[in-house]
């Protein structure tokens, strides 16, 4: 009677089950279809990097997002090279091209060859979980093997240890469980979110000479970090413009710190959050605001700013908070002047050339690459807000000549041969006509470095 | 007739040095300093070893400024006799690396003791392969003698900006010996073979065989006058970083030995104002020629410029592009990049002044604040966030110009500990931290 009783109760149950979620490998099987893995590599002046990262079909078109982390932010997008994309358990690879960085999620957007695209099915074809994971439940994901194990795809599981704000909502599991890049879903197969850079781990390491040194471990082929997906679902739309990720807002303050809970106590602003501003660029849109050094922010649009842990999070969430606007839109902030409370509107404006875009030139004879002096390079070098003058190094070859003579990457070049440099296209000028000159035997760079400038004498041939 | 002979050999080596040589071991010293040091967030008292000599009846120690310094707590003199007397610091110059203490002669008349005192020699007549000896004591092996050759007479050294520490300048070159130096000769004299003093060692290389350097007597005994004097140098400051033009006067459409380059002009300082830039070639100075071909040539004209009284205007031919200039700067104070230093015990701090030498070389705008030295770890400081490097510009409502503001601020803290809201930069970024008891 007793064993009656179980069959019958396991018979009442199975069909439940089955109703709720197919087998696990099935709905392993199926999103399958939505990770890819990407290659590509990035060009430098002498040497190619070859990159593989993982990515997450996004739509229809082939779109594929990849985490922020996946490129270097001074990569150039003409320095990105021959995109592949590899399905999981697969020899075979579809070109793609690189569609730019989204500045507010930080995502790279790819998209697959159109010929290619059959077969790929948008991560948004699986239903969305309804609710946030809750504390210990269950989430799976799919990892990757690398390349010469044709890109493998496996199963991991973790429970969810923890959700946090940083500023958006993250859950952190008890350990790995999905490639970073990759979704990861709840037990009924739902889209949980999109597993994202996994976080650093404090190791000692022992050794015959070093007894319990710390070290921070970073695991770069699986992470117990995923992004919820009520932070990834209304952001997938935001599909670069353009290749450089512009439109991008613009407010014009640096070096952002986060207010200390106990300077907020001490500040008589207990249980709030703000951020310190330590420097104002001029002629910048924070500038013509009113906005002033050492003013703390304490909300933007009416809304306090929130109380993060760690504290540093709410300066990337004010960073977001901009980020989300375009360039012409006004944030209004509430400010903390000394002890009087202000109310300052910002008109973002448009976010002065980055590193990324800066127009730059390798000089194979000479040994370096000079690129155009922008915006925030003058902030670096306290120079006048707006200025053109000299160029900046931004690589300098091993061994070469100039490298010989002292130049670095960074170094501000002020003077080529005497001549004050003004504008770019005159350093070009210049620096071609001596790279031209097989004669010429050397020639004279006047060059700061930390506030100290130096004559380098470069040596040709 | 064999231990006859090895007798005799004994003696005739001993013969061989002169009695000037033995005179002078009479007058090399042991130096035992201990001096406060403010590294980690605490005052603590550390210890060291050098080595100095004798000039002078009266127990004037020469010796170097990186042996004993104004933090020395206590210095101890070991005679050649092996007996110790104590001595204090009667002057310092770390520009040159040279500092004078003198001994205690109240004890020496009291406890009878007897030392020689050395004799100067020409260190400019040096030649290199002269035979010199140095003494004193390398890791604390009293009495140490080691003998070599003068390896250079004229050794310039680059201006080295990366220490944390006090400067050492470039008015002068270097002696270079192959005489053994390690670790605790610093202070010794190189003499030559009748003793006479003609460097005081001061650097090796760690990691070479031989490679050993001395300051010239020369520089000694400029320096000397004004330590017994006035405890210090008083020099004049441009703000100039000279350069050999060497190979670089056709570029500049100069002939050979005509000039010095101007390799960097420090941010504010005299020179900057008067209009002068890296690239400009001076060609006189005061009227006068300059030729800075060789880099050997540029300690004597950073030299003329140090040794004119503070506030002189010096006159600049300088040579920028096709024109001839004239500017002229008027020269400061020469300063140390080391301000003044401090330990607060209870909040586990130690900080030192921003001098305007620091503030120059770090593009702050002005001389306000203090810098982090260190924080212990647990004490409020270090809870409180702060770290190596900080400059520490407000505490509560109160601008940090001097650093006598920041000690009574925590003087009225110990009486009656309360939080203390400080505003630091950490490279531009300002953040707000909370010292709490």
């Amino acid at each position: 009677m007793k064993l009656l009783r179980r069959t019958l109760l396991a018979l009442f149950l199975l069909p439940l089950a089955a109703a709720a979620a197919a087998p696990v490998a099935d709905m392993f099987n199926e999103r399958l279809k939505s990770v890819v893995a990407i290659e590509f590599f990035i060009q430098a002046e002498t040497e190619r990097q070859p990159v593989t990262v993982l990515g997450t079909v996004i739509d229809e078109k082939g779109t594929v997002i990849l985490p922020g982390a996946a490129i270097l932010p001074g990569v150039a997008p003409g320095q990105l090279k021959d995109f592949k994309v590899y399905r999981p358990g697969s020899t075979e690879s579809a070109p793609a091209v690189y569609l730019g960085q989204d500045a507010f999620t930080g995502w790279h957007f790819v998209r697959v060859d159109e010929k290619s695209r059959a077969g790929l099915v948008p991560v948004t074809h699986w239903a969305a979980a309804k609710t946030d994971p809750a504390m210990g439940e269950e989430l799976w994901g799919i990892g990757l093997r690398n390349k010469d194990e044709d890109f493998q795809a496996y199963f991991m599981s973790s429970r969810v240890a923890v959700t946090m704000k940083l500023p958006q909502k993250t859950v952190i599991l008890g350990s790995d469980v999905a490639g970073p890049g990759l979704p990861a879903f709840n037990a009924a197969g739902e889209l949980a979110g999109i597993a994202q850079t996994s976080f650093g781990q404090n190791f000692l390491l022992f050794s015959r000479n070093q007894h319990g040194n710390p070290i921070v471990l970073v695991n770069v082929e699986e992470s117990s970090v995923v992004l919820l997906t009520s932070e990834v679902l209304p952001y997938l739309g935001r599909i670069p413009q353009s290749v450089t990720g512009r439109p991008i807002a613009w407010f014009g303050a640096y070096g952002l710190q986060p207010m200390d809970p106990e300077v907020a106590k001490l500040l008589k602003l207990e249980n709030q959050s703000g951020v310190v501003v330590s420097d104002i660029m001029k002629s910048s849109p924070a500038d013509q605001a009113g906005l002033q050094e050492r003013d703390i922010v304490l909300a933007i649009d009416g809304q306090p700013l929130p109380r993060l842990k760690p504290d540093r999070v709410v300066v990337s969430y004010f960073g977001q908070e901009i980020l989300r606007h375009l360039p012409g839109d006004v944030v209004a902030l509430s400010v903390l002047r000394g002890t009087a409370r202000v109310e300052v509107k910002v008109k973002l404006g448009d976010e002065p050339k980055l590193v990324r875009e800066a127009d730059r030139r390798y000089f194979e004879r000479l040994g370096f690459t000079a690129r155009e002096f922008l915006y925030n390079d003058g902030i670096m070098h306290r120079a006048s807000p707006g200025t053109t003058d000299g160029i900046m190094v931004h690589f300098v070859k091993p061994g070469g000549a100039v490298a010989t003579a002292g130049l670095r990457p960074d170094d501000w070049v002020r003077e080529i041969d005497g001549t004050p440099i003004k504008t770019y296209a005159q350093a070009m000028d210049l620096l071609a006509a001596i790279e031209a000159d097989k004669n010429r035997a050397e020639f004279v760079l006047l060059v700061s470095h930390g506030g100290e400038t130096q004559v380098l004498r470069v040596k040709l041939n | 007739v064999g231990a006859l002979g090895l007798l005799l050999l004994t003696q005739a080596a001993g013969a061989a040095m002169s009695g000037g040589f033995n005179r002078l071991l009479e007058a090399v010293v042991r130096i035992d300093v201990r001096e406060v040091e403010f590294a980690d967030g605490a005052k603590r008292i550390s210890g060291g070893i050098g080595s100095g000599v004798i000039i002078s009846a009266d127990g004037l120690v020469l010796t170097n400024a990186h042996v004993a310094s104004p933090q020395a707590v206590e210095i101890q003199v070991t005679l050649a006799n092996l007996e110790c007397v104590s001595a204090r610091l009667v002057g310092w110059d770390h520009w040159t690396d040279l500092a004078l203490l003198r001994i205690d002669a109240d004890e020496v008349k009291r406890r009878g003791l007897k030392f020689a005192h050395a004799e100067f020699g020409d260190s400019d007549a040096l030649f290199p392969g002269e035979t010199v000896y140095a003494v004193g004591t390398p890791y604390g092996l009293t009495r140490t003698v080691t003998r070599g050759i003068i390896s250079n007479n004229n050794r310039y050294f680059e201006p080295d900006r990366s220490l944390n520490g006090y400067e050492t300048g470039t008015f002068n070159t270097w002696l270079q010996t192959d005489a053994a130096i390690n670790p605790g000769n610093s202070g010794g004299p190189l003499v030559d073979e009748s003793g006479r003093v003609v460097g005081i060692n001061a650097r090796g290389y760690i990691v070479s065989d031989n490679l050993g350097f001395a300051i010239p007597a020369s520089v000694a005994q400029r320096v000397i006058p004004g330590l017994v004097k006035a405890g210090g140098i008083v020099r004049s400051y441009a703000g100039i970083g000279f350069r050999e033009l060497q190979d670089l006067e056709r570029f500049y459409s100069l002939s050979a030995n005509t000039g010095v380059l101007v390799g960097n002009v420090d941010v504010g300082s005299p020179a900057a104002k008067a209009g002068l830039r890296a690239g400009d070639v001076v060609l006189t100075l005061n009227g006068r020629k300059v030729d800075g071909r060789f880099p050997e040539q540029l300690p004597p004209i950073q030299q003329t410029i140090a040794s004119l009284p503070v506030g002189s205007t010096i006159r600049l031919g300088v040579k920028r592009g096709d024109q001839v200039v004239e500017l002229s700067a008027v020269t400061e104070k020469l300063e140390s990049r080391v301000g003044e230093e401090w330990a607060f015990e209870k909040w586990g701090l130690t900080v030192r002044k921003v001098s305007r030498a620091y503030a120059r070389e770090n593009q702050l705008t002005d001389e306000t604040g203090v810098v982090v030295l260190g924080v212990q770890p647990g004490y409020p400081a270090a809870e409180a966030g702060l770290a190596r490097g900080d400059i520490i510009t407000k505490v509560g409502n109160k601008t940090i110009t001097e650093l006598a503001q920041l000690k009574a601020l925590y003087e009225a803290y110990e009486a009656r500990p309360e939080p203390q809201l400080v505003e630091a930069q950490r490279s531009r970024r300002i953040s707000l931290y909370v010292i709490k008891p």
